[in-house]
């Protein structure tokens, strides 16, 4: 299979509270599907040191849950939602929120095109409401989302 | 969490789709209260409003030349909403590189 090159991509728009990131992979988009919706997902929802998913389940159909659960810098963390659309192995969207945490879940996208060589992936993380820092409920949320943040940042080099 | 806190929040302050155009224009220039009510459409009173609340951020500084109050923009407080989008940014590049690595090793 042809080597691509092309390392992942993340950009932030800061206005739209939306992250779109995208990388070139040598593999089947069926192979790309199955690591997108499966336990498969602690090997790479992982960055070492920084957050490490531990657990995932789901219903892998529109309207079925799904929970992940991991440890990042120490401390526990729950991430939950259902699935909104799944057609493997074009498409995967999917609601993601901090479970127990007030607010509005984000939606992650996956879109899966096939390529010379693989599959490029990319991921829409749309919708995410800014930390709630004017009602008191918000509080507890904040301060778990400014840990996360602080978790989900990259290390000093 | 206390107003003061909540008064000065960017995140509150970005959260109104009119307040982040009246940041897109000021980036353009400053402007006074009454050129931005033109280019908005809205009523004084209603930007006087929006631009209270981007100034209580920092988001906005005004100066006093004359009678008039001229507003600009001052993108410093914006680091803050930047930052915590950074996280999530970080965690899709993480991730997909992790992936990449994991599909291609095999």
């Amino acid at each position: 299979m042809t080597e691509l090159k092309t390392r992942a991509r993340a950009v932030a728009d800061l206005v739209d509270g939306c992250i779109v990131a995208s990388v070139e992979l040598a593999a089947a988009p069926e192979r790309v599907f199955q690591a997108l919706a499966s336990p498969e997902i602690v090997d790479w929802w992982v960055n070492p040191g920084v957050f490490d998913t531990r657990e995932w389940s789901g219903d892998v159909r529109v309207g079925g849950q799904w929970r992940a659960s991991g440890i990042a810098r120490g401390e526990a963390y729950a991430l939950e939602g259902k699935f909104l659309e799944v057609d493997p192995p074009r498409k995967l969207v999917q609601t993601w929120h901090f479970a127990g945490a007030p607010g509005t879940p984000s939606t992650v996208s996956y879109l899966l095109e096939p390529i010379d060589g693989g599959t490029r992936l990319t991921v829409r993380h749309a919708d995410i409401a800014p930390p709630d820092r004017r009602s008191n409920v918000g509080a507890g949320w904040r301060s778990s989302f400014d840990r996360l943040s602080e978790i989900l940042s990259p290390q000093p080099r | 969490m206390s107003r003061i806190q909540a008064k000065t929040d960017a995140f509150r302050a970005i959260a109104d789709p009119t307040r982040r155009a009246i940041l897109d224009r000021l980036r353009a220039g400053p402007a006074n209260a009454g050129t931005l009510a033109s280019d908005f459409q809205s009523s004084r009173p209603a930007v006087s409003r929006h631009l209270r609340v981007l100034r209580e951020a920092r988001l906005v500084m005004d100066t006093r030349i004359g009678r008039e109050r001229v507003y600009a923009v001052n993108p410093l407080p914006l680091q803050s909403v930047a930052g915590w989008l950074e996280g999530y940014r970080a965690f899709w590049q993480a991730s997909l590189t992790k992936l990449k690595r994991n599909l291609e090793a095999k």
